[in-house]
């Protein structure tokens, strides 16, 4: 037993698996053990569950339909700007523009907000934005730092096969590295998933999954909240899971 | 062994390089012909030696075109016009180069790497396959078409990366401490690779440098030797060509490793500790 508390210690793949097993019934122990009493901070499981429920009867797919959606075209939208600043920083004039936008990601929410609002009324047309305009300086960062990553000889041995450097920046960048672009995405995922729920909490437009936190945080409906939380977690962790997936399984050298 | 020279393949005049203030490499002159031998095609072989950071690699890159020399200019064959009496300033692309990690494209099979190099080619997809196919079995490495660099071994990759080079640049590769990483086997291969290369055309040259001195003195029909100069009784710090062994005058080229090339490896070793 004294190997388990050994830093850097290499324990088969069946007892890692006991390990997270004992961890995830420690928790639920926990869970059920801390949320018996009359008073309790955690909801009892039942509630939980009732909270689900309800959720489901509420309408929980479509509202999970509408978070995703959102989440789908503000990536998309934001990974095609970021991809282009972050191409074209390779050139020279360009490259303090994508540098900026990429230093712009300490703006505070609430001036990005304000200035949106201004120009956009719909809210759901704002959701996108405000979420674009987040994600572009997260994207933009995680981006660049990939391209900074080359290494100077792929860049030298594409030049010495006669390549330009127009073809360079196609062949090493753009097709080389398609891979750590999706990889970028998912690693940006969580704060994406996390701003998107905020978002949905502070512009109220058709639903989406902040929306309904909204509403259960007003009625401190607990068994309501955690189900909540725990839908959301797991979406996220699916995303998540699915994006490591297609990479795995559409680029075979992809090592990261 | 009689031999005679012609054309001029390389001509390096007054090159130095330097990274901002820093002049790495200063002073470098020399000269290669087209060696003629009586009954067989022979290409160059040129071989750089010298201690660690005394600016092989950064001679390399100026000599393949990828970094712009501060002073001086390098001169190549022009071959594509007949005759080859032409010269030109050497560009990015003319002069193959293998580096010492023999970086591929990370995202192309042996296969699409080698279909890449020959996409300028005049020649129809047929002809295409038909050539890799060839080249493949001939350097071992058909088991491996398919298979992407991370998926290749060191030896492997390095074969990939010359094929790669044969077919794209003309005659001129650049060979950046090609033996290091390999074992017995890979070396012996890396020579047949020279051999090859050198008996396809006469004009072909490889220019490789290497911290093993007897496979330079083996292999090489000249060599030279990088280190820092002895000025005034002063170390500078900046690498040039401090000795050069003509191995076809020695009467040494082409020949086994014998009692004379040993004598040139204790030469050599003894420039190099003084540089
Ligand atoms: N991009 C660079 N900027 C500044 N200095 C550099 C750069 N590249 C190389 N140098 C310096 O130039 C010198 C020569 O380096 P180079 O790589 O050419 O040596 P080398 O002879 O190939 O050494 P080795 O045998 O270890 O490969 C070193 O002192 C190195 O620090
Ligand atoms: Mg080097």
């Amino acid at each position: 037993m004294k190997y388990l508390v050994k830093p850097f210690e290499d324990v088969g793949k069946n007892t890692a698996r006991m390990i997270v097993i004992f961890w995830i019934g420690a928790l639920l122990l926990i869970w059920f053990l801390t949320s018996m009493g009359e008073r309790h901070l955690f909801p009892s499981p039942q509630q939980v569950l009732t909270g689900f429920v309800e959720l489901y009867n509420e309408g929980l797919v479509v509202h999970i339909a509408s978070s995703l959606w959102l989440c789908v075209i503000a990536i998309f939208v934001a990974i095609i700007i970021s991809l282009i600043l972050t191409y074209l920083s390779t050139i020279p004039v360009i490259k303090p523009i994508a540098i900026a936008v990429s230093k712009l990601r300490y703006l505070p929410l609430t001036g990005i907000t304000f200035y949106l609002a201004i120009l956009i009324s719909n809210a759901r047309t704002m959701q996108i934005w405000v979420l674009v305009t987040f994600m572009s300086t997260y994207l933009t960062t995680s981006l660049l730092s990939m391209v900074n990553a080359i290494g100077e000889q792929e860049f030298d041995h594409a030049r010495s096969l006669k390549c330009n450097r127009w073809e360079v920046l196609w062949e090493v960048v753009v097709k080389g590295r398609i891979d750590h672009v999706i990889e970028v995405i998912r690693q940006n995922l969580a704060i994406v998933w996390m701003m998107l729920v905020t978002v949905e909490s502070i512009l109220v437009a058709a639903g989406g999954l902040g929306f309904l936190i909204k509403n259960s945080d007003k009625f401190m409906n607990h068994g309501r909240i955690i189900a909540l939380q725990i839908v959301i977690l797991t979406l996220g962790l699916s995303i998540d899971f699915i994006l490591s997936f297609i990479r795995k399984t559409f680029f075979r050298y992809s090592k990261i | 062994m009689s031999y005679s020279k012609h054309n001029t393949l390389l001509y390096v005049e007054n090159l130095s390089v330097a990274y901002g203030d820093k002049v790495i490499i200063k002073d470098i002159n020399f000269v290669e012909k087209d060696v003629v031998r009586e009954g067989s095609v022979t290409g160059q072989v040129i071989a750089f030696v010298g201690r660690s950071g005394r600016g092989k690699s950064t001679l390399f890159r100026a000599l393949t075109g990828l970094v712009k020399p501060t002073t001086g200019k390098i001169l190549i064959a022009d071959t594509l016009t007949d005759g080859g009496n032409d010269a030109k300033e050497v560009e990015e692309g003319d002069v193959g180069f293998v580096d010492q990690k023999y970086t591929l494209f990370r995202n192309k099979t042996v296969y699409e790497a080698l279909l890449f190099a020959l996409r300028n080619q005049k020649m129809t997809k047929e002809e295409k396959h038909d050539k890799i196919m060839s080249y493949l079995s001939e350097w071992g490495l058909e088991k491996a078409k398919d298979q992407y660099p991370n998926e290749l071994s060191g030896g492997q990759r390095q074969r990939t990366a010359i094929i790669e080079q044969i077919f794209c640049s003309g005659h001129y590769m650049v060979l950046d401490e090609p033996f290091s990483g390999l074992d017995v086997g890979n070396i012996e291969d890396a020579k047949n690779a020279f051999n090859l290369i050198s008996s396809l055309h006469s004009f072909n040259t490889i220019m490789y440098s290497t911290h093993d001195i007897e496979l330079a003195v083996e292999l090489a029909d000249s060599i030279y030797v990088i280190g820092y100069p002895t000025i005034d009784g002063e170390h500078a710090h900046y690498g040039t060509i401090v000795k050069h062994f003509d191995m076809k005058a020695l009467n040494l080229a082409w020949k086994e490793f014998g009692l004379g090339h040993l004598e040139i490896v204790k030469q050599i070793k003894t420039a190099m500790l003084a540089s």
